[in-house]
């Protein structure tokens, strides 16, 4: 299949260039060389501040500067438990695959929608979130292995995935040749 | 078999893209195909309705008659009695036997029947045949099914007055992604597109979070986390999912299943009641396929009965000259099925684990499906999640349609200007997924309950030295060795650099994306080096086809552990 041949082509391509199949060693360093900024982004509540927040994650990671999982959720350090829920669930309307299409973006938002969902994943575990504000005070690795996966994906979500060349390939059921019958 | 079907499927594809476009987008409906029952419901522009058929039934038996010369279903066919459907020309509970091999016990639990379900214990698919003027005329589960759909999607046309395209579909929690391309080959053959596949309590769920914010528009309240712990049981399956809900967002948190449901429940009491029932119907005479209806209709009833009463008097002759005359009590019901109430607790239980929940924090807990008549049941869901009242606001048997319609609406981008609508559900991994590694080990890198859509990696590494070759055999579940998982694929690896054992890095990825497609990405590198030593291989899966229980026996044979994986301890 054809997108199937470009996609490997490029994971591969970009294997070379941020070697990120490496795991976690590389990437790490790739995240951790650059001083961590916490930004203080004040919570918003209307649809249209809800927009803007998404987009900026967004562009944060095309720039592939990646900051802290703060950031990601576009919530204070201190922010409460319902805050980081609220915040999640607020990125989730926008960035989650199935909402994207409906709107129309043509851009791959999985990815971004997993990023968010990890720094939920960690932020809303109380155990998780103090060993990575640790890890934050410290500007050390994180022991956690998330890094790597998004690391990975990073590969992925910037290598072009032809979703034009194929009908419906990354947000709805086609019919594949290679699916088993 | 049906090559063209495949035509028409992939016709309806460009149809539904060129019709997303245009100002009226088609709305796909929502299907629930149940082992014992099926529905079928829409969304007609400010809620969800659920279609009836002619004969005015929102509920309509999942079978398949074979007397006649074109085959017809419940949804069109009129039963002239319930005998007609034990006569073993109708074939169903196809939901048992789809997508499953002759060594599950599942399909063993299907031999029973009226109609021919024939094992050879070799890991092929079932044999399933219908007794038609006395000649066993074979079918597949798969057929069966796509002859329910075409009849299903040819009543929601009529009705709609419009060509039907798209659906939801609900599917059990436990079904592994083998099965659920047995669904999909079934939808193709009826010509539906499907647009999801739904574990049948995240419809629900979905269904859930639209009632909650509506509440919240009524009260103008704030829209706190509401978190519901939903179970079903039907005649098949018993499913289970804990989800978190606000502002219309529903998050599953965790979701548990297992193919256990009121056919076991009445086979257990059939057995019960006649203990020697199994060997006396293994002929399959038409005799004893007579006997078993009467007593098979006979059980269903007094199980009935004893969700309203403590006991029933059953007396049935079943012809032969073998009469069944015996007083019933509902301890006596509770105690044959035993097991089946147990595992119903462990379900549960797991569930909750899993989404790291505890009792008190149930918002809501939701009793569904035919089995939520039964009064153990009730006292069982209520005894565990600590909760005196379940939850009043659905109707047992119709909200996993519902939540289907509803999902239908949203992904086919229909805005309703109350908002209804503006749901969304996160997904979560019903099963984990991993290769077998580390000898006969399952090695699971997706685990089960991950967010949706989700990528994980993990690295392993060669078990010989210069070993050039690594066999990555894919398996889905939960077991701790690979023969206790469902097989999705196998692929080898080539060309690695010869090298100590230990030493070269094999990196699996596995991704599953927003409409649950998974692919595996495995990559090789070399220690020191940047670059992958050989380019690397995306596979989408499931791969295997029929016959899929001996393929991993067969590799084992011929390969042995020569081109085996271990997993690489992570250094910190």
């Amino acid at each position: 299949m054809i997108d199937m041949a470009s996609a490997s082509s490029s994971l591969a391509s970009s294997f070379s260039s941020s070697s990120a199949f490496i795991g976690s060693k590389v990437i790490l360093n790739e995240i951790y060389s650059q001083p961590t900024r916490v930004k203080f982004h004040p919570l918003r509540i209307s649809a249209a501040a809800c927009t803007s927040t998404a987009e900026r994650t967004r562009t944060h990671h095309i720039a592939s500067s990646p900051g802290s999982l703060y950031e990601v959720l576009g919530i204070q350090m201190g922010a409460t438990f319902p805050e980081i829920k609220a915040a999640y669930r607020r990125l989730a309307r926008v960035l989650h695959p199935d909402v994207a299409t409906i709107n129309g973006q043509n851009e791959n938002t999985a990815y971004e929608f997993m990023k968010v969902h990890e720094a939920y994943e960690t932020l809303s575990d109380p155990e998780k979130r103090a060993d990575y504000d640790r890890t934050l005070f410290r500007q050390r690795r994180p022991l956690s292995s998330q890094f790597s996966i998004s690391g990975l994906a990073t590969t992925m979500a910037n290598s072009p995935r032809p979703n034009s060349g194929f009908p419906g390939y990354s947000t709805r059921r086609g019919w594949e040749t290679d699916q088993c019958w | 078999m049906a090559e063209p079907a495949y035509t028409v499927a992939s016709d309806s594809e460009t149809t539904g893209e060129e019709k997303s476009s245009s100002p009226f987008p088609e709305i796909a409906i929502g299907i629930d195909i149940g082992t014992s029952q099926c529905s079928i419901a829409f969304w007609n522009g400010s809620q969800v309705e659920l279609m009836k058929n002619t004969r005015n039934q929102k509920m309509m038996r999942s079978y398949v008659t074979f007397k006649d010369e074109i085959p017809s279903g419940g949804v069109s066919n009129q039963l002239s009695h319930e005998h007609e459907m034990l006569s073993g020309a109708a074939i169903f509970n196809v939901k048992r036997l789809i997508g499953r091999v002759d060594t599950d016990p599942v399909v063993h639990a299907s031999k029973s029947l009226p109609f021919l379900v024939q094992t050879l214990d070799i890991g092929v698919r079932p044999f399933i045949a219908a007794l038609v003027n006395n000649v066993w005329r074979s079918t597949t589960p798969e057929e069966v099914l796509a002859i329910f759909l075409v009849e299903l999607r040819a009543m929601a046309e009529t009705q709609l007055k419009r060509p039907i395209r798209s659906a939801v579909l609900t599917i059990p929690v436990s079904f592994s992604r083998f099965q659920v391309t047995r669904i999909e080959r079934a939808c193709a053959m009826a010509g539906l597109h499907i647009l999801r596949l739904m574990p049948e309590p995240t419809a629900v769920a979905l269904l859930y979070a639209q009632q909650q914010q509506q509440t919240v528009h009524e009260n103008m309240g704030s829209g706190s986390e509401k978190i519901a712990l939903i179970f079903n049981m039907g005649a098949g399956y018993c499913d289970v999912a804990v989800t978190a809900t606000a502002g219309g967002v529903s998050q599953i948190k965790a979701l548990a299943g297992s193919a256990i449901g009121g056919e076991d429940l009445l086979q257990n009491m059939m057995h019960h009641l006649m203990p020697n029932s199994e060997s006396l119907f293994s002929s399959h005479g038409m005799n004893e396929i007579k006997s078993m209806a009467l007593l098979r209709v006979a059980t269903q009833d007094a199980i009935h009965k004893l969700s309203s009463q403590n006991s029933v008097q059953i007396n049935v002759d079943l012809g032969t000259g073998s009469k069944v005359s015996k007083m019933v009590t509902r301890e006596e019901f509770e105690e044959v099925n035993r097991k089946i109430f147990e595992k119903c607790e462990t379900i549960i239980s797991q569930c909750l684990h899993d989404a790291k929940v505890d009792t008190e924090d149930l918002t809501d807990v939701i009793l569904l499906g035919g089995c939520s008549y039964i009064p153990k049941v009730r006292d069982l869901v209520r005894g565990i999640c600590k909760k005196e009242e379940l939850y009043k606001g659905m109707n047992p048997l119709e909200a996993a349609v519902c939540g289907a319609a509803l999902e239908g609406a949203v992904t086919s981008g229909i805005s309703d200007p109350f908002g209804n609508l503006d749901l969304l559900t996160i997904q979560a991994t019903p099963l984990g997924i991993g290769v077998r590694a580390d000898g006969n080990n399952f090695v699971p890198i997706i685990p089960r309950n991950t967010t949706m859509p989700a990528r994980r990696d993990l690295v392993f590494t060669t078990v010989r030295d210069n070993q050039t070759e690594a066999l990555i055999i894919v398996y889905e579940g939960e077991g701790e060795k690979v023969e206790d998982n469902h097989l999705l694929g196998y692929f080898k690896i080539t060309g690695i650099p010869p090298s100590p054992k230990g030493v070269p890095e094999i990196n699996v990825c596995m991704d599953i994306d927003a409409s649950n497609v998974l692919r595996v990405l495995v990559g090789v590198i070399l220690p020191g080096s940047q670059h992958p030593a050989i380019p690397v291989m995306e596979v989408r899966l499931p791969t295997v086809d029929d016959g899929h229980g001996w393929c991993a026996e067969a590799l084992h044979r011929a390969y042995g552990s020569t081109l085996a994986l271990e997993t690489v301890q992570k250094k910190i």
